[in-house]
């Protein structure tokens, strides 16, 4: 008899145990429907009794994110949570959605529709992948219209006001003429004043002890041909690395294996992930449909028979392309940036910038650009009680807590009103950047504020200084700034043509064959590298026909009319 | 008379057989999550396949979006990849499942021929190790192994003074050498369990009547071992046909480079590609069912043929 109950009750805690696995924890989290109404006044015009005049109501906000771990953290610091609740009201958690793409999680978690009360993702731009799916998600009526409750805000009113957003954000993104005056996403990140950029350089850079050795100034390697030489001269010159082993003349960039058009800029046809360019007679063509596409295989190859390139420039590892940067195994590192933490003594220079395909080496800068986006479903109760809380975080007071913490804590107001990070804050970060990310806010790594709050940016004017902790690290980390001095960056952005304007793939979301058509265009992108590895010319001159033909039975010629079409109308003027 | 036995018959049949399900419910309790895991995560889902006949809407479900028929299916037959793809897909997964079926039977054998015991678990656990190892931390090692210049096989290579810059990942002559090699490396061991599990179901008076009869090692093996096992072999190899054309995403995906691609994008890359990474569900629904119903035909034709040829059969 003992047996048989034993039996039972094992049988009966397998079958609980089961079914309290399958069961979600949604009611203990509690969405936005389950939450109570908020006892203050929902509509938000008048603070209650006793709340801060920020106050929004008293509520639960809970956001799934559809981008990478990396740049954001679900962790938010208990004081700061506090901090956002006493100013707000707003209980706000986010969740991050991990897929090995982002844009796998946002497909799967809109077909799944079971939806909190905001979404964010990744959007570059109207031509970004992510932008087709989020469009059907609005035109079948998954989003709420973000335009009335955008115009009783104080910063996200502005996205209403002529001339503050680019175009492409103004009608390729968030206004869209099919829209008819409405949006439903919001598009992040536009700075407050046009043609905004800091002075970080990027591209390729040489190490310094080599250029010396060579007696070469890096800024005069404009052409692909002085390049070859100058790596030809590197390899002849038998330099070693940290650990004593030969120095690879060119390498990867320092993210790992990639394409990297700014190494044989005067090799590109546009730029490396569009490939679709402008003749001097205003024809618009695609790099296989000129010489320059066999120009630059022929160049590689070289690179790669004569030993002057790593031979897995396109497609090394991170850890491994970076371990090679570090330990000065590359003479060049085919792109990297000046702010690099291990470059701030400053022992790689920038090289040229090498000349494009029309011999021109002038800056150019977007005009203002967008960066990641976010929407509220349309099943969210009170979605002004959203767009509120997104609009604190947007103002300097938001901004000041997700950017910098708490006043006394993290850092002091100075005379002026604009921050001082504390020096224990600044060391904590340098000796243990995992404890300090535990302060919960952006400047040490925990950028849960900048999903709804990061638009509307001037750091100068809001706080002094442009990133966090430039005032305190003043002498410690100006390596950026003596590269940019060397390659007198403030020149060459006074000289700089400012662009406000379309990528030229940006259509292919309606385009009727785009996504056979991107296809394609991937297919070129590999075959393009699979003819710098072919045997012979012939082989590669085979690969990339047969890549041109694949673009053009997807379409190429029509999507080429299109966007000759869209370049002649100045609402939607292409960039090449 | 005759009608008024007939329910009478039925009754008794019912309460026979709920009778046995009362007298084993414990049993039958315990294969309840069983069933219930199928019901939820293979028989529901199949559901799903109606989306391969219908444009998806986000706002409408699976059951209120449109139909459009067999237009996907059109769609996929008239695209310039689809021959290319269907080709891949059958080369590769032909080569697991043909190429590949001897492979574990001899390890079993092998295994089955080690009397020292303490030997044979060691190798039994070294071979089964790679089954537990991921396809990324697998193909992370083999681009290490094979890298060009620096990689270890690059340098035996030149050590041997032979050229040790080959890039084997980006050459397709060596793209299903790498496949094989790698898919018989991490499978074997653990593919080998099934047919060793048979083996020693072998009723042991049989070696000892061949043993008698003066039969060697070697005619032991194909006299008794090969036939015992053969049902084994065959259900396996029935089953495997399912997945004929399901080439397996992880390992192709991850060894899939540029120079490649003409030999390594198969169905299972393409769907994701499209389905997932291009938000076109039904497309991809209806490709994923086109893998599902060829397998199922080809799992009930082979079932047919092995059932009159060799009396062996699933059902």
């Amino acid at each position: 008899m003992n047996r048989k109950w034993i039996k039972l009750f094992t049988i009966s805690l397998l079958v609980v145990l089961l079914i309290s696995g399958c069961t979600s924890n949604n009611s203990k989290n509690g969405s936005s429907t389950n939450t109570k109404e908020p006892a203050t006044d929902s509509k938000g015009n008048v603070a209650p009794e006793g709340k801060p005049a920020t106050w929004i109501a008293d509520r639960k906000i809970k956001g799934l994110v559809f981008m990478g771990s990396d740049d954001y953290t679900e962790d938010m610091n208990p004081e700061i949570k506090a901090k956002v609740k006493e100013l707000t009201g707003i209980d706000f958690e986010i969740q991050i959605m991990k897929a090995d793409h982002s844009i796998d999680g946002l497909v799967a978690g809109l077909a799944a529709g079971d939806l909190p009360d905001f979404i964010a993702f990744y959007l570059n731009n109207s031509g970004r992948p992510e932008m087709p799916v989020i469009l059907k998600a609005a035109r079948e009526g998954m989003f709420t219209d973000l335009t009335p409750l955008m115009k009783d805000t104080k910063v996200y009113s502005k996205y209403l006001e002529k001339g503050f957003l680019p175009i492409d954000t103004q009608y390729g993104v968030m206004f869209r003429p099919e829209f008819n005056g409405s949006t439903y996403f919001a598009h992040m990140n536009i700075n407050r004043e046009a043609g905004y950029s800091t002075n970080i350089v990027g591209g390729p850079f040489i190490r310094k002890d080599i250029a010396e050795a060579l007696n070469i100034d890096p800024r005069t390697i404009t052409t692909t041909d002085q390049l070859y030489d100058l790596a030809k001269k590197i390899k002849a010159g038998n330099f070693k690395d940290s650990n004593g082993k030969d120095v690879m003349p060119i390498g990867p960039a320092y993210w790992g294996g990639a394409e990297v058009g700014r190494l044989f800029q005067d090799l590109e046809w546009g730029a490396d992930d569009q490939r679709i360019n402008q003749d001097k007679d205003g024809k618009i063509t695609h790099e296989a449909e000129t010489p320059y596409a066999m120009k630059k295989v022929e160049f590689v190859k070289k690179l790669l028979s004569e030993k002057l390139m790593q031979p897995e420039f396109f497609t090394i590892d991170e850890s491994r392309a970076t371990e090679g940067a570090i330990n000065g195994s590359w003479g060049i590192i085919a792109n990297m940036h000046s702010m690099q933490d291990f470059n701030q003594d400053v022992h790689y220079l920038p090289i040229g910038p090498i000349k494009d395909v029309n011999g021109s080496t002038q800056m150019k800068v977007d005009f203002k650009s967008g960066y990641s986006g976010w929407a509220i479903p349309s099943t969210t109760k009170n979605p002004e009680d959203i767009m509120k809380f997104a609009d604190f975080l947007a103002s300097k007071q938001g901004k000041l807590l997700w950017k910098y913490g708490i006043e006394g804590r993290d850092y002091t107001l100075d005379a002026d009103g604009k921050p001082l990070v504390k020096q224990e804050v600044l060391d904590l970060k340098a000796k243990d950047p995992n404890e300090a990310k535990k302060l919960g806010f952006d400047g040490v790594g925990n950028s849960w504020g900048n999903i709804l709050g990061s638009t509307d940016n001037d750091n100068i004017v809001d706080f002094g200084e442009e990133n966090w902790a430039d005032k305190l690290n003043q002498g410690k980390s100006k390596g950026a700034d003596i590269v940019a001095e060397y390659v007198n960056w403030k020149e060459q952005r006074k000289n700089a043509e400012v662009r406000d304007a379309y990528t030229p793939t940006s259509f292919l979301g309606e385009f009727d064959r785009g996504t056979e058509l991107k296809a394609a265009l991937d297919n070129y992108n590999d075959s393009l590298i699979k003819a710098y590895y072919s045997k012979s010319t012939e082989e590669a001159q085979k690969t990339l026909d047969s890549a041109l033909k694949q673009m053009k039975s997807a379409g190429l010629d029509d999507y080429l009319k299109l966007i000759t079409e869209k370049n002649k109308d100045p609402k939607t003027v292409l960039k090449f | 008379m005759k009608q008024s036995t007939m329910p009478l018959k039925l009754n008794n049949r019912g309460s026979v057989l709920w009778k046995s399900i009362l007298r084993h419910r414990y049993l039958y309790f315990m294969l309840l999550p069983c069933i219930l895991f199928f019901i939820i995560f293979s028989y529901i889902p199949m559901g799903g396949l109606l989306l391969a006949f219908k444009e998806y809407k986000f706002n409408k479900g699976i059951t209120g979006s449109p139909w459009v028929g067999l237009d996907y299916f059109k769609t996929f037959f008239n695209s310039y990849q689809s021959a290319q793809l269907i080709k891949n897909t059958l080369i590769i997964s032909c080569m697991k499942m043909f190429l590949y079926l001897p492979f574990p039977i001899i390890l079993a054998l092998m295994f089955n021929e080690i009397r020292n015991k303490w030997f044979r678990n060691i190798s039994q656990s070294i071979l089964y190790l790679p089954h537990f190892l991921s396809w990324v931390i697998v193909v992370g090692l083999i681009q290490r192994i094979l890298a060009p210049d620096d990689g270890l096989l690059n340098q035996v290579i030149s050590n041997m003074g032979g050229d040790g810059s080959t890039f084997f990942m980006m050459d397709s002559k060596y793209f299903y050498t790498i496949m094989f090699g790698s898919h018989v490396w991490k499978s074997i061991g653990w593919d080998s369990i099934i047919y060793l599990a048979a083996i020693s179901g072998i009723n042991p008076d049989m070696y000892e009547a061949a043993k008698i009869d003066g039969a060697g090692k070697l005619r032991e093996i194909w006299s008794i071992t090969i036939p015992s096992i053969m049902p084994t072999i065959v259900i396996l190899f029935i089953l495997s046909l399912g997945n004929i054309l399901s080439a397996g995403f992880d390992q192709i995906y991850l060894l899939r480079t540029p120079g490649n691609m003409n030999l390594a994008d198969i169905l299972d890359t393409y769907i994701i590609r499209t389905g997932l990474q291009s938000g076109q569900y039904g497309y991809a629904t209806a490709v994923g069912m086109l893998q599902g119903l060829i397998g199922l035909i080809l799992v009930v034709i082979a079932n047919r043929i092995s059932r009159r040829v060799s009396e062996t059969s699933l059902w």
